[in-house]
């Protein structure tokens, strides 16, 4: 217990320094992205937004099963009970926006309780298969209570920016909340995975009996991790309904779900920061490239509206195969070979 | 009274169906470890193959084998030159528990996108060969066709054929050697990689029958069996993901509950009566119903 303690204690001192240079790095980043959002037209900013989100998104995949080593199919479920509770709260506690996205966040977290809680004692395709049903489950409640707003949903006011700004486009405003939105994440994931936290849940993921053994409650951090990725699934579904400007459940299909996973895993499963942009600028850059190729050489509909979806999905089975843990383990790896090699040479 | 046979001849066919998706995927899972959400996919296409038989030949009974063998032959090669790769290439770190799941998604998207490309997305009618029209008795129609009948039919068929296969037959057998201990039936000569393919082409025979038996009377698209994928991947869980009569319990215990809370509840509630059934037997039992448990049903 001491020596824990003392080990905590030289850890904080060391964390600190890297936890200062890591603000700086998202600061830097944050006016980068402020000095850019004027220099680009609507559609950039759009898309900017909508990579936001995904960052987010996949993050929340990256913890629960890079890290925790647990699945969800689900976590496009937690997007919409997180947007929801966004609007409903707005809708009926007259929230402000910025407040809404807390709301929606702990809601989404408290769904997260529930089901980890759930969750803790299943694994693998048992966890896989209760978070498909729940993903599957979820969108059709809205058409339940009228209180939900049924199939048209519901409206979410983004508000405008505030006047110290001056005049602010909306689509530049919307960019800048969700880029915030997304480098906060980023920040506090970064922290998180780092932390004590992060090395817990890589050793449950490899060895859960060593893991217990050595003093490490595995059903409660799994629990953690749910709970954890949930809350972020669910700033997602806000930022993703803010962007719409309203809710409703046909923006939830399984298909966000899925293309989350697929996100990760072109990102690296367990990567971090990096990986997550990649895989959210592939999943946008991709529609946008396809619609660019096809109408470019004019071909037909029927192919170029599921090209997008085809090239994906080869993309993650060419990703699973060939970089299973992600394409900077594989660079690493590589770099690794050629070091061992050289240094081979010397001797 | 009337209510309640209702109720239960609907759930009898829909559990039937969900049944025969279960077992399908049951049989990739034990003999693989693989949850295959392709399995919808791979349906959907040997369907619309079976479709393409229909609308030449105007015969089903022909389309019906001509499908599952497409399944079949469909799901071997998914097998042979994906998922064998995958599992030596993705054996270990982060993904590795996860890397098949992942795979069988991006397989069900190509399967998605190419049917789409084929077929487009545009419903098609499925004629079926018996009346799906409610069977009348005296004065009251019950919603149960000679269209359900089939379906029941057949797949008892089909599954007593499968129990038959796999007790009394020497192939059956190291199939489940193969499942149960892939080292030592190594040794005792059974060609496990091989063994492996049959499960999953038999897999993709049972997923195809159900495909061809479920869509007439309704439309074919490419995502119009989506759903039963997960239904049938919940009546697996239910039933423990590595008993085929886990499979069988699992569609019934889900068609039943679905088609009694329609009736007398809501239909509205149709998609979530799948994941609180769920829930629930999974508190009870993490495992299903026939899971875990020391010794492994083989």
């Amino acid at each position: 217990m001491l020596n824990q303690k003392g080990f905590l204690a030289e850890g904080v001192l060391e964390m600190h320094s890297t936890h200062r240079r890591r603000l700086i790095l998202f600061i830097v980043a944050g006016a980068i992205l402020f000095y850019f959002s004027s220099r680009v037209g609507i559609l950039r900013l759009y898309q900017g937004s909508t990579v936001s989100m995904y960052v987010i998104a996949i993050g929340s995949i990256i913890l629960l099963t890079g890290y925790s080593g647990q699945i969800s199919l689900g976590n496009g479920a937690f997007m919409a009970i997180g947007a929801y509770v966004a609007v409903l709260s707005q809708l009926h506690l007259d929230l402000p926006f910025f407040l809404t996205f807390f709301v929606a966040v702990l809601g989404a977290a408290l769904a997260g309780l529930v089901l980890g809680i759930a969750a803790a004692r299943l694994t693998g395709p048992y966890l896989a298969g209760a978070t498909l049903a729940l993903a599957v489950a979820l969108p059709s409640i809205a058409n339940l209570f009228p209180v939900l707003g049924g199939e048209q949903g519901l409206g979410y006011d983004s508000g405008n920016a505030p006047s110290l700004f001056g005049e602010v486009a909306r689509f530049k405003w919307l960019f800048w909340i969700s880029c915030l939105a997304a480098l906060i994440t980023c920040l506090l994931l970064q922290n998180i995975l780092k932390s004590r936290y992060g090395r817990v849940w890589k050793s449950i993921r490899s060895n859960s009996v060593a893991a217990e053994l050595t003093g490490i409650n595995a059903p409660r951090s799994k629990v953690l991790a749910f709970v954890l990725s949930a809350g972020i699934a669910g700033l997602a579904g806000a930022v993703l309904t803010m962007s719409l400007g309203t809710v409703s459940p046909s923006a939830f299909p399984l298909s966000l779900s899925f293309a989350l996973i697929t996100g990760a895993v072109i990102a690296g499963i367990s990567s971090l920061l990096p990986g997550s942009l990649v895989g959210a600028v592939v999943l946008v850059g991709m529609s946008q490239l396809i619609g660019t190729l096809t109408t470019r050489f004019e071909i037909g509909d029927v192919l170029a509206q599921n090209l997008k979806e085809l090239v994906v999905s080869a993309l993650l089975i060419l990703a699973v195969v060939f970089t299973p843990n992600g394409p900077g383990e594989k660079i690493r790896e590589m770099r690794d070979h050629r070091k061992h090699h050289s240094h081979g040479g010397h001797r | 009274m009337e209510k309640l046979i209702s109720a239960s001849l609907i759930g009898l066919s829909q559990g039937a169906i969900f049944a025969l998706m279960a077992l399908a995927l049951v049989l990739v899972f034990r003999s693989t470890r693989v949850v295959n959400f392709a399995q919808a996919g791979q349906a959907m296409v040997s369907t619309y193959i079976g479709w393409e038989v229909v609308a030449r030949t105007e015969n089903y009974w022909i389309a019906l084998p001509i499908a599952a063998l497409a399944g079949a032959l469909l799901a071997a090669i998914i097998e042979t030159f994906l998922m064998r790769p995958l599992a030596k290439r993705a054996s270990h770190g982060a993904i590795a528990p996860v890397a098949s799941i992942i795979a069988s998604l991006g397989v069900l998207g190509v399967l998605h996108s190419g049917a789409a490309m084929i077929w487009t997305t545009e419903q098609k009618l499925f004629q079926s060969p018996v009346s799906v029209n409610g069977i009348e008795i005296g004065s009251t129609v019950y919603p149960f066709s000679q269209a359900d009948m089939l379906i029941i039919s057949t797949v008892i068929i089909v599954m007593l054929t499968f129990a038959f296969f796999f007790q009394r037959t020497s192939l059956g057998l190291s199939l489940r050697a193969a499942a149960f201990q892939p080292e030592i039936s190594r040794l005792a000569g059974v060609r496990v990689d091989r063994v492996r393919t049959i499960g999953w082409a038999l897999s993709g025979a049972a997923g195809a029958i159900v495909g061809v038996l479920v869509t007439p009377g309704n439309y074919l698209s490419p995502f119009s069996l989506d759903i039963l994928l997960v239904y049938g991947f919940v009546a697996a869980v239910i039933g423990g993901l590595e008993s085929p009569q886990g499979a069988a319990l699992g569609g019934l215990i889900l068609g039943m509950s679905l088609s009694f809370t329609s009736i007398y509840v809501s239909s509205g509630l149709t998609f979530i009566v799948p994941f609180v059934v769920l829930l629930l037997i999974l508190l009870v039992k993490p495992k299903g119903i026939f899971g875990g448990g020391s010794s492994r049903n083989a």
